[in-house]
């Protein structure tokens, strides 16, 4: 199982990665932006791409547009990592292809579950 | 017994009685004077009749003499003589058979006297004839002559029978004349002295009968008139009588109205008086006790001035002398001192009687009426300070959305001088405005009568700016007018905007790096990364214990800033409370295994439905079970129960600990209260979850509260009103 993980912060990307790696035991791939991300997407076409909300350049929604209008990374669910916990952004979320979201902080220990369930929902 | 006349039919005797006694008079006067007429001609008659008589008894007495006279010479001056006095004897006789012939009692004698006459007749002729022949015929004459007088004779003596009675009454006709005369003068004298005794009777019977009671009529009226007592009723039913009795009827209403009258001054709860032009008290009611402390014993001779406060005694003055120069009528409000020395006051209702020179009054008591009408203008100053200074525009409209009235707000939100926009439509304050004819006035009613709706304003400059707009009705004289209370929300929006970009960069800041030491914390207490000695797993166990707590203290303090600002918005659908109950049974299960704590679920229908956001009631059931572990004793139990009602479901979380001092209890759903200052730290938790439950419950229009007892544990409980039957369930 192959993950992308797109936030500008290095220790969540960091740490995210470990929890998944070291828990999950899943392939991890970062990118610090968005426009790194889309590039890695597309390249590496992971099962599902961990998206930061909030990124200078260009954020979340911004990227996971990007992603979807391209046709080799429309299909791969993507997962918002955010720290925004109003319905209001879960809607706006949804509306813009989310597959599902993931609050920050998040348990090392179960994020690997979180994100399978997601998928497979 | 005594006859009930009236007056019309007393008046009718009073003229038919003497009526008819001068008609009875003149009929039996008149029939004396024909009496005494008859008589008169009675004697007339009697003389015409032995008149007559004695002319036939002097024919025949001649015509013996001419027959005679012929028999002796021969001459025809006799014969002529004698044939014109035979003629004439059958005219004499019926003349006077015509006179007496009407009498039947002397028929008889007529009739004889006819034959006697017709026998002499016979005789007479005879005899003329014997003279006629001469001779021997001399000597028949003789003895005709001789049966002459025996005929004459009876002739005279039946004349004499016929005549007797008219005799009589020739002789007695003076005497019969006398006897008449005095017949009538003494009626004269009788009728005249009864006319005059029957005037008498009358006269006395109208004084008694009329005169008399129209006197006592009179009386009566009189006394009437000075409402003194009245004579006895006038007995009878004729007009006098009943004019009394009417008398009598008005005299007891007077008195019935007086009665009255006397009730209602002498209980009325106002002051009534009469003053006189000394201005002092001449007449005063009972109530002057109560309005001023005097007995109107005390006040009857005092000037009523003495009870006005010196200040109001000019303008009292000045109202009493308009009154009497011709006013009339007034009314004049004065504060009076009470006997105590308190002040009273008092609004008069004076009336001037020129011809009494009195001025009668009706005093109110109107203090409690002042102080009323001070604190209701006071109020008024109050509202108007309120409107007038209030941040809030209103702006006050009739049913069409003409402008009425602004209030000082609206002239500084909007930017318009009051008078540019009264008798203009509300519609000119509005970005989508057109025309009054088009339906937003109507939308805008239906919009926002009776709540408050968010809209959208325009400012005089054009520009637009958010409010909060709401029309309340107001019934006034004029009909119903609307209340626009608009408030402009675009420094709070603002300010709102800014909370919510606060509390997310917040939380994002906090939440970023918290993720980072959470994970590495925890990646780190798991030994993936390497071992670490006791004492620095126990340093990372707490530091990600903690790290949780802060984490949870973050999500909670979001939880209720978002709660109390109404920014949750929650996914209300129709949800299982069996499904509910399981998923938050089953999330406190092993946090309830870790405190050695056991969790029993009572008796639970599984259609029971409630209208509910499910992942919040998880919330709010997890809260309570958690609460209830932590604070029972090990080995103890936490019960769920479910208890339905038609209308509502509620839960009870039943624990076994320690109970809740009752001064507390009402706390316990305030923000960071707990019962011990030690249990944050000895229990853990942020004091915030039952303040986050009440909110939650709150947003679905249930409640929530505890039972409890100190030292034997607590029952928190919640309601939720149940799903309508027959919806979709969300499990």
């Amino acid at each position: 199982m192959k993950i992308l993980i797109i936030d500008d912060e290095e220790d969540i990307r960091y740490v995210c990665g470990s929890s998944l790696e070291l828990i999950g035991g899943v392939d991890v791939f970062e990118a610090d932006g968005g426009h790194q991300g889309i590039n890695l997407a597309a390249s590496e076409k992971p099962d599902a791409i961990l998206l930061d909300m909030i990124m200078p350049d260009m954020d979340g929604a911004a990227t996971i547009t990007a992603l979807k209008k391209n046709p080799e990374t429309a299909s791969i669910p993507v997962i918002f990592l955010t720290t925004r916990t109003l319905s209001l952004d879960f809607a706006r979320m949804k509306s813009l292809g989310a597959a599902g979201w993931i609050v920050k902080p998040f348990d090392p220990m179960t994020i690997t579950d979180q994100i399978k369930e997601i998928i497979n929902k | 017994m005594q006859v009930e006349l009236k007056i019309k039919h007393k008046g009718l005797i009073l003229v038919a009685v003497p009526l008819l006694f001068e008609l009875v008079f003149l009929a039996v006067l008149s029939g004396l004077l024909r009496q005494a007429d008859y008589k008169t001609w009675q004697e007339m008659h009697s003389k015409t009749v032995v008149y007559e008589s004695s002319a036939l008894s002097r024919l025949f007495h001649d015509a013996g003499i001419a027959m005679g006279g012929y028999a002796l010479t021969k001459s025809p001056l006799f014969r002529e003589r004698f044939d014109s006095i035979v003629s004439s004897i059958p005219r004499e006789f019926k003349h006077l058979q015509k006179l007496v012939g009407r009498n039947s009692s002397q028929k008889g004698s007529l009739k004889r006297l006819e034959t006697y006459t017709n026998s002499g007749l016979h005789l007479l002729s005879t005899a003329r004839d014997a003279i006629e022949i001469g001779g021997e015929g001399v000597s028949r004459v003789r003895s005709l002559y001789s049966e002459m007088k025996g005929v004459s004779k009876n002739i005279s003596t039946e004349l004499d029978n016929l005549t007797a009675e008219s005799r009589k009454i020739e002789e007695d006709g003076p005497n019969a004349r006398k006897q008449s005369d005095q017949m009538v003068r003494v009626f004269l004298a009788i009728g005249v002295l009864f006319n005059i005794g029957l005037a008498f009777v009358l006269s006395y019977f109208f004084s008694n009968g009329i005169t008399k009671r129209l006197f006592i009529l009179t009386d009566n009226a009189n006394r009437l008139a000075r409402a003194e007592q009245l004579s006895d009723p006038i007995k009878g039913t004729d007009e006098i009588a009943h004019l009394d009795a009417v008398f009598h009827n008005m005299a007891d209403a007077l008195a019935e109205a007086s009665r009255k009258e006397r009730a209602i001054v002498e209980n009325a709860a106002d002051v009534i008086c009469s003053i006189d032009a000394d201005n002092k008290f001449t007449k005063i009611s009972p109530a002057c006790k109560k309005l001023w402390g005097y007995e109107p014993s005390e006040l009857i001779g005092t000037r009523y001035l003495n009870l006005v406060i010196s200040d109001d005694v000019e303008e009292t003055a000045i109202a009493t002398r308009a009154l009497r120069k011709g006013q009339h009528t007034a009314s004049f409000e004065t504060r009076t001192y009470r006997k105590d020395r308190s002040i009273v006051t008092v609004l008069w209702s004076a009336f001037w009687s020129p011809t009494e020179n009195s001025m009668f009054c009706v005093a109110h008591d109107i203090t409690e009426r002042k102080l009323i009408e001070e604190a209701l203008k006071e109020s008024e100053r109050r509202v108007r300070s309120i409107i007038e200074n209030t941040l809030v525009s209103l702006i006050v409209i009739d049913r069409f959305g003409m402008i009425e009235l602004v209030n000082p707000q609206t002239e500084k939100s909007f930017g318009y001088p009051a008078e540019a926009v009264l008798d203009q439509n509300i519609g000119i304050l509005f970005p989508q405005f057109m025309s009054a004819e088009d339906n937003f006035i109507e939308e805008l009613f239906a919009q926002a009568s009776g709540r408050i709706a968010d809209l959208e304003m325009m400012r005089a400059d054009g520009e637009l700016f958010p409010v909060e707009f709401s029309l309340s009705q107001l019934e006034t004289n004029e009909g119903t007018r609307f209340i626009a209370n608009i408030l402009d929300v675009s420094e709070r929006q603002e300010f709102e905007k800014l909370k919510r970009e606060f509390v997310s960069t917040v939380s994002h800041e906090l939440r970023t790096p918290l993720t980072s030491i959470r994970g590495s914390l925890t990646l780190l207490n798991t030994g993936m990364l390497g071992n670490l000695n006791e004492k620095g797993e126990r340093m990372v166990s707490i530091a990600e214990r903690n790290t949780i707590r802060l984490i949870n203290l973050i999500n909670d303090i979001l939880d209720v800033e978002r709660l109390a600002s109404g920014r949750v918005e929650m996914q209300f659908d129709n949800t299982e409370v069996s499904s509910i109950i399981e998923r938050s049974v089953e999330s406190v299960r092993s946090f309830a295994d870790q405190h050695s704590v056991k969790l029993e679920v009572g008796d639970l229908r599984p259609l029971t439905r409630v209208y509910a956001d499910g992942d919040r009631i998880i919330q709010v059931v997890i809260n309570l079970l958690s609460n209830a572990v932590k604070f029972s004793p090990k080995d103890s139990t936490v019960t769920l129960n479910i208890k339905e009602e038609t209308e509502w479901v509620e839960l009870q979380v039943i624990d076994r600990g320690r109970g809740i001092p009752e001064k507390y209890k009402a706390l316990v759903f305030e923000r960071f209260q707990q019962v011990e200052v030690s249990d944050a730290k000895r229990k853990g938790g942020t004091g915030l979850g039952l303040a986050i439950c009440k909110g939650i419950i709150e947003q679905h229009k249930g409640s929530i509260g505890v039972e409890s007892e100190e030292g034997k544990g607590s029952t928190f409980w919640f309601r939720l009103p149940k799903a309508p039957q027959g919806e979709a369930v969300m499990a």
